[in-house]
């Protein structure tokens, strides 16, 4: 006779005491991957019982460090000890059965399966699975309930918001007896009011004798919920800090060998002129939702750069495109300077002075496969440029290519290497430099520094702050509330398909804004749904 | 978990090996890894001759001797090596009208269908247009004619795929029997010759003259080289060649970009279609003076293996069809040398695309593992 063999496992689990088990102690840590040194010597403790920062810019080696903890990859030197004991793992079965679970950025839940099936999914039988689902479905659902994770196990994945997605995945280590959490960027996805829950069910967890490490390079959230921090840099320890001995400053220095740089003072909008890009009642249909954008209307001014916020799935997207001419617009119009451009094509926009910053560069960005040169001269050959009865100069295009590799500061400054080989940032500054050179009349971000590291970010802020002296409209689009209180002049909130909240930076309140965000006037009841509703696929 | 997952958001994740991005991954090879890519087509080309001398040998053949047959059988006289010349005349063009759509990442499948067409309209042109045209005019007139026919009969695949969408796949392979079918209705009701399976005789002033006396090479075969180097320029060098490669290589940057994805598709299968067209011309004013019934010896289809061999570059397509046209060739010399049946070179050919082709896998999946 089969018992749920995943209950007692559970039950084995928490008769370990936490101080039994003793801390994790990573000892020298060296893993390099060809020429780069990913982990350099690395040292890292995670105590029982404790929130563990572990903060650095993107390739400082975080998410190595970590997939080594979790046994995906094997160190090149250095020792794990677990209480006392060295350990070392082959694969993330081995870390699981020492109680260690990982959640990814991307997360790996089976869209078409219930809760209770992804929870459970490789760890009990087929059997159990096929015959006794209500059982197995109750044991989900009182483990969710046992650690304060709101999810219902008979819903499908494809219907949850990304937090109730990321509670999963949770659920799903613990489920397994899990007691060390390691959560690689957690909030990448998550609005304000998400972010807070997360944090609330994290010191939960803690305080229920669970360690966690947060990986992540955001300073605010080391902020709000660490107890303890450790900050790399290029693959090397730079401090590790208890709650109280660090601040966002010393984190900052400490993560970028520098103080960051103010921004530049900022001149006035042109307030008191007609507003240069108008949209009105825009109605755009989405893959999922029938109105993704439901009568959205906003100005943006000449040297103004309006900042939309929302969580993730709330019709940004679908409100990007269709102005860019991706997708159709349904009905209201668009208007640049008194140039109608609703539904019009790429070509049109950009002759019209659009410029646009995708979300995803390597989709929509970049043709990876082709040459910095060609990637820069992307947009402007189907325009006309640089061919003469159809025949291409190349010896221009790659002049025209020198000139801006050395303008926006692209290393390495080679017109002639596939763009695929450029990191993160630099992919970014050769999108920038094509989009910007051609000094738009309104310029469109969609997350322009989504996984970035802070210089690259840095960089991409004072790039459109830039843009938006010279007089031209900037439309910001973010998840980062960080990035859009500091750049914008104005935000707006979308929320299912319509604008929820708006107010300039200087009166804006947080309150309100993290309401609109979250769909509500009040009651928790309503943020629940408004979820629910919201749901966005982080994935597409 | 799979391990790859887990990589930072920012690292380009490797995108999955499925015929499409096989295929377009060849297009635009960085220049670096050029060195490397030739010796790995040389590795392949090695092992792939290996297994075949094993099947050889299997067949109760000497494997050596039947190489040396197959390369005499090719290259060893002055008639056999012009047939092999002609042989990659076409398969040179009709290469091309595989390799420019394929660029684009549309899988035109329909050269032989183009090649058909171009026939049609070769013959057709020469038996309807009036036989008091000057040689020097009306042989070119004939070749371009028959082959905007060809890139016509590409117009209807690639519109159908800017206009609704149509599976261009399937499309341009039902226009192939189309066009088999329009030929045969040619050679049997509109211009039948009598009692043998082809069309009346091309009059003779719309035939290709002979170049190299003993031998049947005409002037088709530098009227092809002529193609391949227009072809190159078209890809290396114009705006519609860029497009063509980045619409390939990614359509939504191409789009957002300002390229007219549509049109792109449709001016790719229409060069393709020219160059299929203007194969089935060249045979059949430059080689049989007539259109007979499966007169293509399936070069059509060939042309896709030629195209990938020569992994989607113009240049390179004219070593890959003189090596595809030596086998088809050669294969004549084998039956003699070694006994075995005219339908082992068939064999060999069809061994060396599949072989290379899953070298071609390998190889990407060995780049991708050193990532």
């Amino acid at each position: 006779m089969y018992t749920l063999t995943i209950v007692s496992f559970g039950e084995q689990r928490e008769d370990a005491t936490p101080e039994a088990r003793g801390s994790i102690v990573m000892r020298g840590i060296t893993k390099a991957y060809g020429a780069t040194i990913a982990n350099d010597s690395v040292d890292f403790e995670l105590r029982p019982g404790e929130i563990h920062a572990l903060l650095g810019e993107n390739g400082a080696g975080k998410t190595t460090l970590m997939n080594i903890l979790f046994g995906l990859v094997a160190q090149d030197e250095g020792e794990i000890v677990i209480g006392g004991e060295p350990v070392r793992f082959a694969s993330p079965h081995d870390a699981l059965a020492r109680g260690i679970g990982m959640v990814h950025q991307q997360f790996m839940l089976v869209q078409n399966f219930t809760v209770a099936e992804n929870v459970v999914l490789g760890a009990i039988s087929k059997w159990n699975m096929a015959f006794r689902r209500a059982e197995v479905e109750r044991g989900v659902q009182e483990t969710a309930e046992r650690y304060g994770l709101a999810v219902v196990a008979g819903q499908r994945i494809r219907e949850l918001p990304v937090d109730a997605q990321q509670r999963v995945e949770i659920l799903k280590l613990l489920y397994r007896g899990a007691t060390i959490l390691i959560l690689d960027e957690p909030t990448s996805f998550l609005g304000p009011a998400q972010v807070d829950r997360l944090f609330g069910t994290l010191k939960e967890l803690r305080d229920t004798g669970h360690s966690i490490v947060i990986v992540t390079h955001k300073l605010r959230e080391v902020m709000a919920v660490a107890d303890r921090v450790t900050v790399l840099k290029k693959g090397r320890n730079v401090v590790t800090a208890e709650r109280g001995s660090f601040d966002e400053r010393m984190l900052a220095v400490a993560m970028t060998g520098r103080d960051l740089l103010a921004l530049p003072p900022r001149t006035k909008a042109h307030l008191d002129e007609a507003a240069l890009f108008r949209v009105r009642d825009l109605v755009v249909h989405g893959a999922r939702a029938l109105h993704a954008v439901h009568g959205v209307s906003f100005d943006i001014h000449a040297g103004e750069i309006l900042g939309i916020a929302g969580v993730e799935g709330n019709g940004q997207r679908e409100l990007v495109d269709s102005i860019a001419g991706i997708i159709k617009v349904e009905s209201g119009t668009v208007v640049l300077d008194g140039q109608e451009l609703t539904g019009v094509s790429p070509q049109r926009l950009h002759a019209a002075g659009v410029s646009i910053i995708p979300e995803d560069r390597r989709v929509w960005g970049l043709v990876l496969d082709m040459t910095v040169a060609e990637n820069l001269a992307l947009a402007q050959i189907p325009g006309g440029d640089f061919s003469q009865r159809g025949i291409l100069r190349w010896r221009d295009v790659r002049m025209r290519a020198r000139e801006l590799l050395e303008l926006y500061d692209v290393r390495p400054a080679d017109p002639d290497v596939p763009v695929i080989s450029l990191s993160g940032g630099n992919q970014q500054k050769v999108v920038l430099a094509r989009e910007l050179a051609r000094d738009p009349k309104l310029l469109i971000a969609a997350h322009p520094t989504h996984g970035l590291d802070v210089g690259a970010t840095e960089y991409v802020h004072r790039r459109l702050l830039e843009v938006r002296e010279s007089g031209s409209a900037v439309m910001l689009v973010s998840h980062d509330l960080d990035e859009l209180l500091k750049l914008s002049d104005r935000v707006l909130v979308l929320f299912r398909g319509r604008v929820r909240y708006e107010a300039p930076v200087s009166e804006l309140s947080m309150d309100e804004m993290a309401m609109a965000m979250a769909g509500t006037g009040g009651g928790a009841a309503d943020a629940e749904l408004a979820h629910v509703g919201a749901g966005g696929d982080p994935a597409t | 978990m799979d391990p790859a997952d887990a990589r930072p958001l920012d690292e380009p994740k490797p995108r999955p090996l499925t015929a499409v991005g096989l295929l377009a991954r060849g297009i635009a090879a960085p220049s670096r890894d050029r060195l490397r890519s030739v010796g790995w087509t040389v590795i392949s080309a090695a092992a792939t001759a290996g297994v075949v001398a094993a099947i050889l040998a299997l067949l109760g053949a000497n494997p050596a001797t039947a190489f040396r047959a197959l390369v005499s059988g090719a290259l060893g006289n002055e008639f056999n090596f012009g047939q092999t010349v002609m042989i990659t005349t076409l398969l040179a063009l009709t290469g091309l009208a595989a390799a420019i759509p394929f660029s684009a990442r549309l899988w035109n499948v329909g050269g032989e269908g183009q090649m058909y067409f171009g026939a049609f309209c070769a013959a057709g042109l020469g038996l309807t247009l009036p036989a008091s045209l000057p040689h020097w005019f009306f042989a070119p007139l004939v070749l371009v004619l028959s082959a905007l026919g060809g890139a016509v009969w590409g117009l209807i695949p690639g519109a159908l795929k800017a206009l609704i969408n149509a599976n261009e796949v399937i499309v341009s392979l039902m226009s192939v029997f189309a066009a088999i079918l329009l030929a045969d209705y040619a050679i049997t009701v509109i211009w039948p010759q009598g009692i043998a399976p082809q069309t009346q005789d091309a009059p003779a002033n719309t035939l290709l003259p002979n170049i190299w006396s003993g031998t049947l090479v005409t002037a088709g075969a530098p009227v092809a080289l002529f193609c391949v180097l227009v072809a190159w320029v078209i890809m290396a060098r114009t705006r519609l060649g860029f497009e063509i490669r980045a619409v390939g290589l990614n359509p939504f940057a191409s789009r957002l970009n300002g390229m007219r994805v549509g049109r792109i598709a449709v001016y790719a299968f229409m060069l393709g279609g020219a160059f299929a067209g203007a194969a089935g011309a060249i045979a059949v004013v430059g080689i049989y003076g007539n259109l007979p019934t499966d007169f293509s010896g399936n070069f059509g289809f060939l042309g896709i293996a030629v195209a990938l061999l020569a992994r989607l570059s113009p240049l390179w397509i004219l070593p890959s069809a003189f090596f595809f046209a030596i086998l088809r060739v050669g294969s004549n010399g084998l039956q003699v040398a070694t006994g075995l049946s005219p339908s082992v070179g068939e064999i060999i050919v069809a061994t060396f695309v599949i072989l290379l082709l899953a070298f071609r896998v390998i190889r990407l999946r060995y780049a991708e593992a050193a990532q």
